[in-house]
């Protein structure tokens, strides 16, 4: 391809380069865009022209923000149930793929006919919330866990996988005499470890991105997320009549932090917590990526 | 099942045998009782959050109160399926029906054009570059999209509308009025699944043969030309799978986004679908109502994703499953 560039191809580069900067520019601006205003003055940004950097530079927004009570609980919440829903629902998610990858297995059919049917249709919403409501899932912490532990979509893609991996390997270990937890946890695993990363990554993604749980299964302030946190502190609009209680607790708590300090305004708390729930996916992101765009492909990639 | 299927597993197979149903059961449960109780935990935590809401569609048809249980709900037939007369319903289906359309008709080709852009990109580093940073919107909630949304836009200290004034134009609130609401939600949705959407095209690229290539060069193909003939031809099978993929989604325009952006001032063209339903069943507890537009919505949906299916066994696919 190295050849010699004609005018045309000259021209269709210089654009080209625009354009993928462009977009890639688009991409990445809102995050500067808002941790300039995380770390500027709430009373400087009011003036304007904060676009890139901050202009008068300030922690004390992340310090209030680091302070207040709820959100420190909501980012517990959300350590908690992204750690423990990524664990397990990965771990339950890849024993049924195991199970169902035996082609041999009397009656896979009839099981793998029951696992698609959700896919086509559902109960919906209303029908779903009453479930967790009589199984005491409402107000609940559990509610973040249980419901996701099993993945119909991933457990497909994992087992796929598992089909692939030749099956003269097992029928080999199951003749000297090996059970099926040492197969699946000495061959089966560690050889998926790729697609593992990668299912696992997207179901931390989901949990710690999930506000709907939070602000609708879950009315008790002690168990709210953090995206739930960020989504009552939104109100931007006073005239907003959407607004639940819990996001006017959300309105008041912000009109009270930003009295105490005279150079704290709402836009500058909200950037600042806004900046909190974003910063742990901005730094496993760049070590995570291989992972991920593997998975997309292996998740593409259908019997 | 037929003996012969059940053979042990890695033993030389042996001539079949009649056994009694007894003796083969328990032969099963000795080869396979591992598997059976790996697939258990699945197969209950679907019956309790897919196939029982399934049960409690009945909803729709009971005068339902949460205090007490729903059998003891009596049934009232369709009165609750009068929501087909009721205007509201219907301008949240138009609603829906807007966003999802143009979603769907500018969102559907950009990450196909993205991958053939970047595949035009030869500048490794900076290719590399500009894919993980149009990777990362997939990867950012929401809510903090909404945050981006409303920051971003506004007045008197939101970029956009600076620049509108440097450029010598008015600003405008971009986010207090309806006229706004649908180009916001149909442009973020775009920029977030962009990159995320074009890995799949991308690798489809990287599969197509470099010889054609080459072969077209030598016989003077232009870049433009080779783009056409070649590259998009040869993504094709990709696109017509993703095409058929993408139908189901033209009933949702998608709770997740949209609810953060709902506010008095859009009301009008924000009430969609989902929306509507999450008010009507969650926010005003008018279950059998709200059930009885889910259970509608989801029979479309049903014979929506079984045409695409359908569709995509006939253009030689192996549909969904």
């Amino acid at each position: 391809m190295k050849k010699k560039m004609s005018r045309a191809d000259r021209i269709f580069n210089t654009v080209n380069i625009l354009v993928l900067g462009f977009i890639g520019l688009t991409c990445l601006y809102p995050i500067i865009m808002m941790t300039a205003l995380s770390f500027n003055q709430g009373t400087d940004t009011m003036k304007g022209g904060v676009f890139f950097w901050p202009r008068s530079f300030t922690w004390v927004n992340y310090r209030v923000m680091l302070e207040n009570v709820e959100l420190r609980s909501a980012y517990w919440i959300t350590i908690l149930r992204t750690v423990v829903g990524t664990v397990s629902g990965v771990f339950v998610t890849g024993l049924v793929a195991y199970g169902l990858s035996e082609a041999k297995l009397p009656g896979r059919k009839w099981i793998m006919i029951y696992m698609i049917i959700p896919l086509f249709f559902g109960g919906g919403l209303i029908p779903y919330y009453l479930q967790l409501r009589s199984l005491g899932l409402i107000n609940s912490f559990w509610v973040y866990i249980f419901p996701g532990l099993f993945s119909i979509y991933y457990c497909v893609v994992m087992k796929t996988f598992f089909q692939g991996i030749p099956q003269s390997l097992k029928e080999s270990m199951r003749m000297d005499g090996a059970g099926e937890l040492t197969i699946l946890f000495r061959v089966i695993f560690p050889l998926s470890s790729a697609l593992f990363a990668a299912i696992a990554l997207f179901t931390a993604v989901g949990h710690w991105n999930d506000w709907f749980s939070g602000a609708f299964y879950v009315t008790k302030g002690s168990l709210i997320p953090v995206q739930t946190f960020l989504m009552n502190f939104m109100t931007f609009d006073a005239s907003q009549t959407y607004s639940r209680d819990n996001a006017q607790a959300g309105a008041q708590a912000l009109a009270k932090m930003t009295t105490e300090f005279s150079t704290i305004t709402s836009t500058s708390l909200r950037m600042a917590a806004v900046m909190v729930a974003l910063v742990p996916i901005l730094l496993v992101y760049p070590f995570l990526q291989r992972y991920f765009v593997k998975g997309v492909l292996i998740g593409s990639i259908k019997e | 099942m037929t003996s012969a299927e059940t053979k042990p597993l890695g033993i030389q197979p042996r001539p079949p045998t009649k056994h009694s149903l007894g003796r083969r059961l328990k032969r099963t449960v000795s080869l396979y009782g591992w598997l059976y109780a790996f697939i258990l935990p699945g197969i209950i935590l679907l019956f309790l959050f897919a196939y029982m809401p399934m049960v409690g569609l009945q909803v729709a048809f009971k005068d339902y109160v949460i205090y007490k249980p729903l059998s003891e709900a009596p049934w009232v037939g369709f009165q609750y399926f009068s929501f087909i007369t009721d205007p509201v319903f219907w301008q949240s289906f138009n609603n829906t029906i807007l966003i999802t359309f143009f979603r769907f008709l500018f969102g559907f080709p950009a990450p196909i054009i993205l991958a053939i852009l970047l595949n035009e990109l030869y500048n490794a580093p900076f290719r590399r570059l500009i894919q993980s940073l149009s990777y990362l919107p997939h990867f950012i909630s929401w809510i903090v999209v909404s945050y981006i949304l409303y920051t971003f836009m506004q007045l008197d200290t939101g970029p956009l509308n600076m620049v509108l004034q440097y450029l010598g134009f008015e600003q405008t609130n971009f986010m207090g009025t309806q006229d706004y609401f649908r180009p916001i939600v149909i442009i973020s949705a775009i920029w977030k699944e962009l990159g995320w959407g074009a890995i799949i095209y991308l690798a489809a690229l990287s599969g197509i043969d470099p010889q054609l290539h080459e072969a077209a060069m030598m016989d003077g193909a232009g870049r433009l030309q080779r783009i056409l003939h070649i590259n998009l031809p040869g993504i094709m099978p990709t696109v017509s799978i993703m095409l058929i993929l993408a139908l189901p989604g033209l009933l949702t325009a998608g709770y997740e986004q949209i609810y953060p952006l709902v506010n008095a001032t859009n009301l009008g063209v924000s009430n969609v679908l989902d929306v509507y339903v999450i008010r009507l069943g969650l926010t005003q507890a008018q279950y059998s109502v709200a059930t009885a537009i889910g259970l509608a919505l989801g029979i479309v949906n049903t014979l929506v994703v079984l045409g695409a299916n359908w569709l995509a066994k006939r253009a030689g696919q192996t549909g969904f499953w």
